[in-house]
């Protein structure tokens, strides 16, 4: 088991000066996940915030190889690298191991990628897929995602006095990714990083495709001080709002459980998006979103203790 | 008319668009239009109207294919990558003979290229795009006001015709604010269903089917046919441009959009030094107004085509000129926009003795 220390004195694939937002921690979750592997990595990247931010022409921040993708293909790019990969150690002319990943944000991995990463998890390919969860579009204005939390403000389901923002509910990405019978799928988050370092670490493992849900507060647009990314990211954990877990072979572990769990007004305070929840005629949003996440841990819990297959 | 209002083009083109009794509005984000598609979502819930985002822009573009099929006034809005995408959408349209209208904001490419303004999709829209003998109308304003009127005229050619209607802009055209005067509402009450749209057989003898295809080649060649009748019609009444200048002109600069609005600061500048140009602006790419360009051939000395691509609607401008004069072209890639100076610097080369 590696130690923080360890994690952190690895050298970081992602230079400095990038063009991240301040308070973004999308570099920790790359940086992080990259450390997990003892091989060399090939990085597939969907268009959005890493992307633009770490490539801004005729600039690079990457130190390992690296391809930008279309929007919707990162998932597919990786299947076509892997099999590539297999070609070429099948004659010989590549011996050296390699772990290929792929990253997208969550317009690029639950709308419109989506197609893409499920038929390269259908097909088997071994790859690691990490979404860095910002809850919208962010890289584009903060339009609204198959992943923006129920009650949300974003500029295409914007909150007013006949709105409360986003009215459905975020997919459940990571049980969908588990549902195409993969080895290995994972929620995690930036603010414990031994816990996404070991999650990673069990991805490269897997014999097949993995998947890591990586949960990453946008300060920009989730509008919040740029101090409190990882304040927001313990949050949303503390809450049960964004549980840490992993789906093993279909078997679902979770790997921390809040001694009490904080009610989840602690996670949407301060945050500019749901400022309006706050208004007395709202109260019942917050009501309803919390019966949603107990009844939700309440389900996490029972699929831990039945070890039922999802 | 109603007040005038100091509006961005993005936003412009919605509002048009609303007014001109856009019933549903379907999209995906991409820059640099994105104040387009969050305008909508505040508008059109207002209204009681639809905005919709999908999933992806094939989504999108299939959600106003669906809209269309029952004679609604539906609209997507994009820029040139998200544009590549629907055009397998923008093909079944053409030949299921249904209307819609498109916004696309053109930006620097090809691939990802990046988000600055361009015209290299100038091909794509006036020549098909996707697959098969179709067209589309293809509008290009060069102002914020131009934009706004031109979106009414989009909905009723889509409607008139049954068929998508391109409006091509650039992030330039998008991101200005200028003063602009909208037309009158049109009263969204008195839209009946179209008798061809697919709602229901109703109290119909026979149910309507709209259809894109035909199995059997001769089928499918009549089908073409039909298509081929409608082009040659609207080639025939809808040419669209503007002649600036012109009457007394020596040269003609051939220009549409953002690039057309320079070049007349270009002329400004070339007559205060006693060059007489003038310009030949096409509003609508497709059809071309082709017929005013062969006619001033006999007048002018050249033509002088000059766009932010690489020479895309210079060859519809060689082919209405037909050699009778040179035609010479200056242009700028990859989203660089060129100035009024530049065009006249490039332009005076070809002066010769």
């Amino acid at each position: 088991m590696a130690t923080l220390q360890e994690i952190v004195s690895k050298q970081v694939p992602l230079a400095p000066g990038h063009r991240m937002c301040s308070g973004c921690s999308i570099p920790v979750i790359v940086n992080t996940i990259i450390a997990a592997s003892d091989k060399p990595v090939i990085i597939a990247n969907a268009t959005g915030c890493l992307e633009v931010a770490s490539t801004i022409y005729p600039f690079t921040a990457w130190k390992v190889p690296w391809m930008h993708l279309t929007f919707e293909n990162a998932a597919a790019v990786a299947a076509g690298i892997e099999t590539a990969y297999k070609a070429f150690k099948k004659r010989g002319k590549m011996k050296d191991d390699v772990n290929i990943i792929a990253f997208g944000g969550d317009g690029g991995t639950y709308d419109i990628g989506f197609q893409a990463l499920s038929g390269a998890l259908e097909r088997g390919h071994k790859f690691l897929y990490v979404v860095y969860d910002n809850e919208g579009y962010m890289n584009t204005g903060n339009q609204r995602s198959g992943a923006t939390p129920f009650g949300a403000d974003t500029t295409t389901v914007p909150a007013g006095t006949m709105s409360i923002g986003k009215t459905q509910w975020r997919k459940n990405i990571v049980e969908i990714c588990a549902a195409h019978r993969i080895p290995y799928a994972a929620q995690a988050t930036a603010h414990n990083t031994l816990d996404l370092f070991n999650k990673a670490k069990k991805a490269f493992a897997a014999d097949g495709p993995s998947f890591i849900a990586a949960l990453q507060p946008c300060t920009t647009n989730w509008k919040y001080d740029t101090a409190l990314t990882m304040a927001y990211s313990k949050l949303a954990v503390e809450t049960n709002f964004w549980p840490l877990y992993e789906v093993e072979n279909g078997k679902v572990h979770i790997n921390y459980k809040p001694k009490e769990r904080k009610p989840i007004e602690e996670f949407l305070k301060g945050q500019g998006r749901f400022r309006h929840l706050f208004k007395p005629e709202n109260r019942h949003v917050i009501e309803e979103m919390q019966k949603m996440i107990d009844e939700e841990w309440e389900r996490l819990l029972k699929l831990e203790e039945s070890q039922v297959q999802i | 008319m109603g007040e005038k209002l100091l509006m961005k083009g993005s936003e412009a083109i919605a509002e048009a668009a609303i007014r001109a009794g856009a019933m549903a509005f379907f999209g995906y984000p991409i820059t640099p239009q994105n104040e387009t598609p969050e305008y909508f979502s505040r508008r059109m819930p207002e209204l009681g109207r639809v905005f919709l985002q999908a999933e992806s822009e094939v989504a999108a573009i299939n959600m106003v294919y669906g809209a269309a099929c029952t004679g609604t006034r539906a609209i997507t809005t994009s820029s040139s990558p998200g544009i590549s995408l629907m055009q397998e959408g923008f093909s079944y349209i053409a030949n299921t003979n249904v209307p819609c209208v498109v916004v696309n904001a053109m930006r620097g490419g090809p691939g990802l290229g990046d988000i600055a303004p361009a015209q290299a999709d100038y091909f794509q829209a006036t020549k098909g795009g996707g697959h098969g003998d179709y067209h589309s109308i293809v509008i290009a304003p060069h102002t914020v006001q131009e934009e706004a009127d031109l979106m009414f005229d989009a909905f009723e050619l889509a409607d008139k015709y049954r068929i998508m209607v391109v409006v091509l802009v650039d992030g330039l055209l998008g991101q200005m604010m200028e003063p602009v005067e909208f037309k009158d509402w049109v009263d969204v009450k008195k839209f009946k269903t179209p008798e061809w749209a697919t709602v229901g057989q109703g109290d119909r003898a026979q149910r309507n089917i709209l259809i894109s295809f035909d199995i059997l080649a001769e089928g499918l060649e009549k089908m073409n046919l039909v298509l081929q009748n409608k082009y040659a019609k609207i080639r025939e009444n809808e040419v669209r441009f503007e002649e600036y200048k012109m009457d007394d002109a020596d040269y003609a600069i051939t220009a549409f959009g953002t690039v057309a609005r320079i070049a007349k600061t270009t002329i400004e500048l070339a007559r205060n030094e006693g060059i007489k140009i003038g310009l030949i602006r096409p509003i609508t790419l497709y059809p071309f107004p082709e017929k005013v360009i062969e006619n001033r051939a006999s007048n002018v000395k050249f033509f002088f085509d000059t766009e932010m691509n690489e020479g895309q609607m210079l060859e519809d401008v060689k082919l209405a000129v037909n050699g009778k004069k040179p035609v010479y072209f200056h242009g700028r890639l990859g989203g660089i926009v060129p100035t009024a100076e530049e065009i006249l610097d490039e332009f005076k080369k070809h002066l010769g003795g």
